[in-house]
C-alpha cells in the first residue's frame, strides 16, 4: 500500500518535472532576446530605455516593419517614412510635411535622430511626453495619416509576421504596443559616425576653415575679453548639437516672429505664456542634408539660416536673453541686437555644420525599408 | 550518535541565524535627511518673469527668466565620522510648481553630526571633466564647452528702464570662484524621526553683498574673470541656513 503510494508520488512528480521543463523551454523560446552591445559615444552621455518598453530585437524588427507600413494608414498610402525618409536624416525635404489629406501641415517634419538624448518632450511644441505616446498622435491625425487605432489592430492581426512578432515582443497587438514598437526602432536611430565624431575620436582634423567654425560654434561672444563667438552652443549642445534635456531647457525663441506675430508655440502645450513662441531646438546632426529649416520651414538654405541669426532677429518679450545679449561688436546701443559675424565667420560655421553629416546614418540597411531588398519591393 | 550530532548542528545553526538577525537589528538603520532650499529676492518671494525687483545699485527694474546653479560635494562631519554623498552634484532650480529645491540624502549613518559643508559651483576636477555624475551633463544648459568647463550660477533675465527691456546674462564659472559653504549644526536634529534642513537662497545677494553692483552698468559677465570673481564673492554669501527651519520670507533683514 505505502509502496503504491510513494511510486504514485513520484511518477506525479515526474510528470510535474517534465511538464514544467517542456513549458520552461517553450516559454523561453518565445522570450524577446535583449539587443546585445547597443552603445553610443561616451561623449553623448546617460540614456533610458523605458522599463516598460525594453530594447529588444523583436520590438525594433517589429517597429522598423511599422514605420515603414502603408497600412499604418486610413487608406494605406502613407506611411511614417513618407515624411521620414532616411536618405534626407527621416525628413522630407518640404517645408511642413504632406500626409493623407494633401493639406499642408502645421509643422516641419523633424528629423529623427539620437532621440535618447535631448528634450523629453517630443514634436515643435513638445506636446508629447514620451516617444511612445508620439509615435500614435501622426497615425490618427486626420490631415497625417488619419488611421483608427482598433481598426489597424484589426489589419494587422491578418498578417502572420505580425502576429509573430508582436506575440514574442509584447504578447498582444495593441494600440500600446503598436507605439512601443515604434519608439523602440526610434530609439535606434543613433547618428555618430559623422566627421565631427571622427574628430572627437582623434581620428581626424578639421580643416582650418572647420575648425574656425567649431570654435564659433562653441562660444557665446564676449567683447570684454576678445572672444568670438557664433552663439549657437547656447541652445544646441557641445557633442549632440540638439537642445538640453532638462525640464524645457531644450525650447527656445529664436528671434524669428515680432510680438504682434507670435506662434503659441511651446505655451499650447504647458500654457505658461513665458513659453509663447519657444520652440523645439532641433538635433543639427546631419543638417547638411535636413533643409528647409525652423519649425515652419521658412529657410530654405543654411546660409538664409545664419543670415538671420546673424541680423535678421525680431524682438518679442519672450526671446531669448542670450540672443539679444551675443555681439561680437561693442553694441551701438544697448537694444541693438546683431551678432555681427563676419563673412568668413559665417561661411566657417557653415562648413562645420556640414561635418556634422553622417553617411553611414543616411544609408544603414538596418534602419532602411525592410519590405525592399536592392531596390526591388519584397 | 548520529542523530545527537545532527541535531546539535540544528542548535547551533538556530542560534547563529537569530544572533544575527537580532545584531543586524540592534545597528541604527541609516537615515534619510531632506534638504529644502527656498528662494527670495531680498525681502521678497521669487515669481520668475516679472520685473518687480529693484536693481539695487541703480535705475530700473530687474526680472529672473532663469536662474540655477550647482551644490556639489555635500559633506556632514560628526564627532564620530562623516558622511559623504556620492556623485554630489545638484542643479538648484526654482521653476517647478513647488517653487523650492529638495536634496534627499539617503543612507546616512545615523549618529549626531556637527556640520554641513557644500560648495557652491563645480569643483576642479569634474570642471575640467566631461564624465557624467549627478546632474552635470557635458550636453547640459550648464556646460560652456569642454576646454572650458560648467557655469556655476546661471541668471538669464532683463533690465526694465525707461520703458525699454535690456538683457541681462550672467553666467558665472571658472575654477577659482568654487565657493564652499559651511553651517553648524544642532545635534538634535538627528534625534528626528525625519530630519529636515531648511536652506535660504536670496538671489539678491548674487548682486548685493561684498559688491554692490548696478545692472544698468554691468548687464552681463561671462568670461571676465574679473567680474565674474566680483560675482562670485557674492554668491558665496547666497545661501544659509535657517537653523529653525524657515518660511522662504521668514527672518529677513
Amino acid at each position: 500500500m505505502i509502496r503504491t503510494v510513494v511510486i504514485a508520488v513520484v511518477v506525479a512528480l515526474a510528470v510535474v518535472i517534465a511538464l514544467a521543463a517542456i513549458f520552461g523551454v517553450f516559454a523561453q523560446s518565445r522570450k524577446p532576446a535583449p539587443i546585445e552591445g547597443f552603445a553610443a559615444p561616451f561623449v553623448f552621455g546617460r540614456f533610458q530605455i523605458p522599463e516598460s518598453n525594453p530594447l529588444t530585437i523583436e520590438a525594433v524588427e517589429l517597429g522598423r516593419r511599422l514605420f515603414y507600413d502603408p497600412r499604418l494608414s486610413g487608406d494605406n498610402t502613407v506611411s511614417c517614412s513618407t515624411c521620414h525618409k532616411q536618405h534626407l536624416a527621416f525628413t522630407d525635404g518640404l517645408k511642413t510635411g504632406l500626409g493623407i489629406s494633401g493639406k499642408p501641415l502645421a509643422f516641419n517634419s523633424m528629423s529623427l535622430a539620437n532621440l535618447l538624448w535631448g528634450p523629453r518632450h517630443f514634436f515643435w511644441d513638445g506636446r508629447a511626453a514620451s516617444l511612445e505616446e508620439q509615435a500614435l498622435i501622426p497615425v490618427q491625425h486626420a490631415d497625417e495619416m488619419a488611421q483608427n487605432l482598433d481598426l489597424l489592430v484589426v489589419e494587422l492581426e491578418d498578417d502572420s509576421r505580425y502576429r509573430e512578432l508582436f506575440d514574442i515582443a509584447y504578447g498582444e497587438i495593441s494600440a500600446s504596443s503598436i507605439g512601443r514598437a515604434l519608439a523602440a526602432f526610434e530609439r535606434t536611430l543613433v547618428s555618430s559616425n559623422s566627421r565631427y565624431d571622427q574628430f572627437l575620436r582623434g581620428d581626424l582634423t578639421l580643416s582650418a576653415e572647420e575648425e574656425l567654425g567649431r570654435k564659433l560654434f562653441m562660444a557665446h561672444p564676449d567683447v570684454k575679453v576678445s572672444l568670438r563667438g557664433g552663439n549657437c552652443i547656447d541652445c544646441h549642445s557641445q557633442f549632440l548639437t540638439g537642445g538640453f534635456s532638462s525640464r524645457y531647457d531644450g525650447f527656445s525663441n529664436n528671434g524669428l516672429d515680432e510680438e504682434q506675430h507670435l506662434p503659441p508655440g511651446l505655451a499650447q502645450t504647458t500654457g505658461d505664456q513665458a513659453h509663447r513662441g519657444l520652440f523645439k531646438v532641433p538635433t543639427l546632426r546631419n543638417i547638411a542634408v535636413t533643409a528647409p529649416y525652423m519649425h515652419d520651414g521658412r529657410f530654405s538654405t543654411l546660409d538664409e539660416v545664419l543670415d538671420h541669426y546673424n541680423e535678421g532677429i525680431r524682438w518679442s518679450s519672450t526671446l531669448s536673453p542670450l540672443i539679444m545679449e551675443a555681439d561680437n561688436l561693442n553694441k551701438e546701443s544697448p537694444d541693438h541686437i546683431s551678432l555681427n559675424l563676419g563673412e568668413g565667420e559665417q561661411t566657417a560655421i557653415i562648413a562645420f555644420l556640414h561635418t556634422l553629416t553622417d553617411h553611414d546614418f543616411l544609408t544603414a540597411e538596418k534602419i532602411s525599408d525592410p519590405f525592399v531588398q536592392n531596390g526591388q519591393q519584397r | 550518535m548520529k542523530r545527537s550530532i545532527l541535531v546539535s548542528f540544528f542548535i547551533l545553526l538556530l542560534v547563529v541565524i537569530i544572533g544575527l538577525a537580532l545584531s543586524s537589528q540592534r545597528a541604527a538603520r541609516p537615515m534619510q535627511l531632506k534638504l529644502n532650499f527656498l528662494p527670495v529676492v531680498g525681502g521678497q518671494p521669487l515669481v520668475l518673469d516679472e520685473p518687480r525687483y529693484a536693481n539695487p545699485a541703480g535705475e530700473g527694474r530687474f526680472k529672473i527668466r532663469s536662474f540655477q546653479f550647482f551644490i556639489s560635494n555635500i559633506r556632514l562631519i560628526g564627532k564620530s565620522g562623516q558622511y559623504v554623498e556620492p556623485e554630489s552634484y545638484h542643479l538648484v532650480r526654482f521653476d517647478s510648481a513647488s517653487g523650492k529645491y529638495l536634496i534627499t540624502l539617503d543612507n546616512v549613518p545615523r549618529q549626531k553630526y556637527q556640520e554641513i559643508e557644500f560648495g557652491i559651483g563645480v569643483d576642479a576636477a569634474a570642471n575640467g571633466a566631461i564624465t557624467v555624475s549627478g546632474d552635470l551633463d557635458p550636453n547640459g544648459r550648464m556646460a560652456w564647452s569642454w576646454d572650458v568647463g560648467y557655469k556655476f550660477v546661471l541668471f538669464e533675465g532683463g533690465l526694465m528702464l525707461g520703458g525699454t527691456q535690456y538683457p541681462l546674462v550672467y553666467h558665472v564659472g571658472f575654477d577659482e570662484n568654487f565657493k564652499t559653504i559651511s553651517e553648524s549644526l544642532d545635534g538634535e536634529l538627528f534625534e528626528q524621526q525625519a530630519p529636515s534642513l531648511d536652506f535660504r537662497v536670496d538671489i539678491l545677494r548674487m548682486f548685493d553683498a561684498v559688491n554692490r553692483i548696478d545692472m544698468s552698468v554691468l548687464s552681463n559677465v561671462k568670461f571676465d574673470r574679473k567680474d565674474a570673481k566680483r560675482l562670485a564673492e557674492n554668491f558665496a554669501h547666497m545661501v544659509t541656513l535657517c537653523p529653525m527651519g524657515c518660511s522662504p520670507l521668514e527672518g529677513i533683514k
